[in-house]
């Protein structure tokens, strides 16, 4: 099997074909593990808890050398933590997330849900305590943080059962989390990051002053990035009444450089307090937006 | 500024597209949900200064371009300098093409008229369709048309044995330019300028009528040609005309294809050569010269009538001048008279009363002394059959004739009215009223108003009275018109009664062809009113009075320039 038929690696429309958000999930994340040579999630201390056989992509020094010297099979060894990382994602769920540029690509809500469900698999299989919030102008769905087997099922219903909401109010949903993790832990946020930069930042920089690791995914479709259209169209904002009417020809290249400014803005002022931020295209494999997170 | 399709600028309208589409363009746009409105509301903030000003520029570019597009295809003419005009006003233009008989000189070895023809043709050709066009050539007709039709007339333009009188022909064209209401006017001569063809009055050319005249060739060949071919007294008389000082050349002289005579005589010279003894009838000659550059002029042919003399008889009442001229008509051999031995009666006879009873066949009849004979003369004028008869005195004045050689201007101081007759058998006129007349009764009657004495006229002492009196009787006495000459090709024409021949026209080029020398350009430019310019100058000077550039082409490029910067603005400052 090459890289190039990995299921991670896949374009996110045609591997979302492929059934629900758990089939989707675990694909990507057996084909992402395959892929990378160790864990990237690893705990702060492990245990040795069991065997399992071994699989191309998987590390030799974690060989069983003895049980291959006794069985004449190959064998890897497999750790618990020691003390579990306890793991938050925040999905965001406004109606701008519904939003996609083409028929053929995945909205960004779609996209969020399995790559929040794939970084949840990843996590839980690494004994770490992974817990979800849904949010729009409000906070929707909340699956606390756990280990116990059973808990990536209840994190995918959550993203199944949150519909799709109206505006977006991230630093309301985010003052409610700080609630919420008690612990320190790591923090996910998956947003296409259409609200106040400085008010969201407000939140994580508090989230991030309490001593959570905080990784920001800022999903956007690839229409968003460069803009296109016909001659003349009146542009609608689906979380507000607001529109504007505009020629994409004349106003493409200012709106790309203001992308892009956007970006560079958020990458800044995340790197300045501390947080990861990684900046995402809805038609990215699945695979390589983990990587990102790795 | 005029414009040729003026039509076209109601495309001016469309100059209106961009600004309507712009309008239209705005009015319902499709809507489409975007979520990053937010940075969309930033990027046409900034831009929305740059944005405007792009769309006046190109809202600016776009009506210009349609405007210069529009302006090009209404063809603009613009004022231009001689050189540069392509195309000129709507103009009235008459092109004199002198093809007379002397343009068929040849100068370098090609016939002047073809370079006249060429020059023609070039004016012609510059016409446009809004122009008015005729040609006149050395016939004097004015022909309009069409331009291609007036190029294939000058195509086919041969030399003309016709004279052509410029003054004439430049006035007949001036005034018909004159009368179109258009821009400009021109009339173009081309014409090799000879000085002959001017006439002696200044041409009345209109104010606003520009007349060009090409200049001549610069030094004519010396040329010969026979001016005039005569029969009198049993000889030729053959003058030569052309250029003074020219060498002489012989002048041969053929009756029914046979040389009959040949003599040297130069230009200005008159040369008499006996015709041999001839039986009576019609009879056609030609004179001829040695061949030189204008041929045309090198062949005149001549005709006249061997007949026999007249048998006249004149009573004692027809005065003694009257016997005193036939007397030495007789003399002469030129009249028999009757009555002086011989069978044959009389063939014409004079007298104040016509003769019925001598027999003659003609009668000369004069007024009698006695007025109270009058009433008895016009009863027998009147028994004739004749509608002519004797009236009131008339005033006196002179003869005026024209088929009757001499007599001219001789007076007249007493004479009798001649009435009831129609004015085609007038011979000879005094004061406009009939003198002499041809009474188509029966038998022929010759009527005079005055008495052939020096009381009533001063004809009989004038020394044409014994040519009158031979005319009288000889010629006219017998219903015969003297040989007549007329301006045309080389030829004979015989007039006939019955089936008697009556009269000759002799046909030849008029003498003043011959005389090649040209105008001084001065007196051309004042009796024409012309500038007299050489081919290149003339070509150059054509409607340069109202030149114009088609200035389509400079907006074409104007147009191509905005195109190309309304490309640049569009795709650039997007």
């Amino acid at each position: 099997m090459t890289d190039v038929q990995r299921v991670d690696l896949l374009d996110p429309a045609e591997v979302a074909r492929l059934g629900g958000i758990e089939i989707v999930a675990q694909g990507v994340v057996e084909g992402f593990l395959a892929g990378i040579h160790r864990s990237p999630f690893r705990g702060f201390s492990v245990e040795f808890t069991e065997h399992r056989a071994y699989q191309p992509g998987d590390e030799p020094r974690y060989l069983d050398w003895k049980m291959l010297a006794r069985s004449d099979r190959l064998f890897v060894k497999q750790f618990e933590e020691e003390t579990n990382l306890r793991a938050m994602i925040l999905v965001d769920a406004s109606r701008s997330m519904a939003w996609r540029g083409a028929p053929a690509r995945l909205t960004k809500r779609a996209y969020g849900d399995r790559l929040a469900a794939a970084l949840a698999l990843i996590l839980l299989r690494q004994r770490d305590a992974t817990g979800l919030i849904t949010f729009d102008e409000a906070v929707r769905e909340v699956v606390p943080a756990r280990v116990k087997s059973g808990q990536w099922a209840r994190l995918v219903r959550g993203l199944v059962r949150t519909p799709d909401g109206r505006g977006t109010a991230a630093q309301a949903a985010l003052v409610r989390l700080t609630a919420l993790l008690a612990r320190r832990g790591l923090v996910v946020l998956v947003s296409d990051l259409l609200f106040d930069r400085d008010l969201a930042l407000t939140a994580l920089r508090y989230l991030r002053h309490r001593g959570h690791q905080v990784i920001v995914v800022h999903l956007m479709d690839p229409a968003e990035a460069e803009l296109s259209g016909p001659p003349e169209v009146r542009f609608r904002d689906p979380e507000s009444a607001a529109s504007v009417v505009v020629r994409p020809r004349e106003l493409a290249r200012v709106y790309g450089e203001t992308v892009r400014r956007e970006i560079a803005a958020w990458r800044t002022a995340c790197r300045r307090h501390g947080i990861a931020y990684h900046h995402v295209l809805t038609d990215m494999p699945f695979g390589m937006a983990l990587r990102l997170l790795a | 500024m005029t414009f040729l399709h003026p039509l076209a600028l109601v495309g001016l309208v469309a100059a209106a597209i961009p600004a309507l589409l712009h309008l239209l363009e705005r009015r319902v746009p499709p809507e489409a949900e975007f979520p990053p409105l937010r940075y969309l509301s930033e990027a046409e903030r900034q831009s929305a200064r740059r944005l405007k000003l792009r769309h006046l520029l190109l809202l600016i570019l776009r009506t210009l371009l349609i405007v210069l597009i529009v302006l090009a295809a209404a063809r603009p003419l613009v004022p231009a300098r001689t050189g540069g005009a392509t195309v000129h006003a709507p103009t009235a233009l008459a092109v004199i093409l002198d093809n007379s008989a002397s343009s068929g000189v040849v100068v370098d070895g090609r016939p002047v008229l073809d370079r006249l023809r060429a020059v023609a043709r070039g004016s012609l050709a510059r016409t446009a369709a809004g122009d008015r066009v005729w040609l006149i050539l050395a016939d004097g007709v004015a022909r309009g048309g069409v331009r291609e039709r007036l190029l294939a007339t000058v195509d086919s333009a041969a030399v003309s044995p016709r004279r052509l009188d410029l003054s004439a022909a430049v006035q007949q064209a001036a005034r018909l330019v004159d009368a179109e209401p258009l821009p400009a006017r021109e009339v173009h001569v081309v014409s090799d300028l000879q000085r002959t063809a001017l006439g002696a009055g200044r041409a009345d050319v209109p104010r606003g009528v520009r007349v060009l005249a090409l200049a001549p060739p610069p030094q004519p060949p010396a040329n010969r040609g026979i001016g005039t071919a005569r029969v009198t007294d049993g000889a030729v008389t053959v003058g030569v005309v052309g250029t003074q000082g020219a060498a002489a050349a012989a002048v041969t002289v053929r009756v029914r294809g046979r040389e009959v005579g040949r003599a040297l005589a130069a230009p200005g010279a008159a040369v008499s050569i006996a015709l041999p003894p001839l039986a009576p009838g019609w009879w056609v000659g030609e004179a001829t010269l040695d061949p030189d550059e204008l041929r045309a002029d090198d062949r005149r042919v001549f005709a006249w009538r061997v007949a026999p003399p007249a048998r006249v008889t004149a009573p004692q009442d027809a005065g003694p001048f009257v016997a005193a001229a036939l007397a030495v008509l007789a003399d002469g051999g030129k009249v028999g008279i009757a009555g002086a031995g011989g069978a044959r009666g009389p063939d014409v006879s004079i007298g104040e009363r016509p003769d019925r009873r001598g027999g003659a066949r003609t009668n000369v009849v004069i007024p009698p002394v006695d007025a109270a004979l009058v009433g008895q003369v016009n009863r027998a004028l009147a028994a004739g059959g004749g509608p002519w008869r004797f009236g009131g005195p008339g005033t006196p004045g002179p003869i005026a004739a024209s088929s009757v050689a001499g007599i001219d201007g001789i007076q007249v101081t007493r004479r009798y009215r001649l009435e009831g007759g129609e004015d085609s058998t007038v011979v000879a006129r005094v004061n406009g009223e009939p003198w002499l007349v041809r009474d188509p009764g029966e038998g022929r009657v010759l009527l005079l108003g005055s008495r052939l004495d020096t009381a009533w006229t001063a004809l009989p002492a004038a020394p044409a009275f014994v040519p009158f009196v031979d005319a009288l009787v000889n010629r006219l006495a017998r219903g015969e018109a003297p040989v007549a000459e007329a301006e045309g090709a080389p030829r004979v024409e015989f007039r006939t009664r019955g089936t008697d021949t009556v009269g000759a026209t002799v046909y030849g080029i008029d003498a003043r062809e011959s005389e090649l020398a040209a105008a001084p350009t001065a007196l051309v430019r004042w009796l024409l009113g012309a500038e007299v310019l050489e081919d290149p100058a003339f070509a150059a000077a054509r409607f340069a009075g109202t030149g114009r550039a088609d200035g389509s082409w400079l907006l074409l490029a104007l147009a191509l320039v905005v195109a190309v910067v309304e490309l640049g603005v569009a795709t650039l400052t997007r």
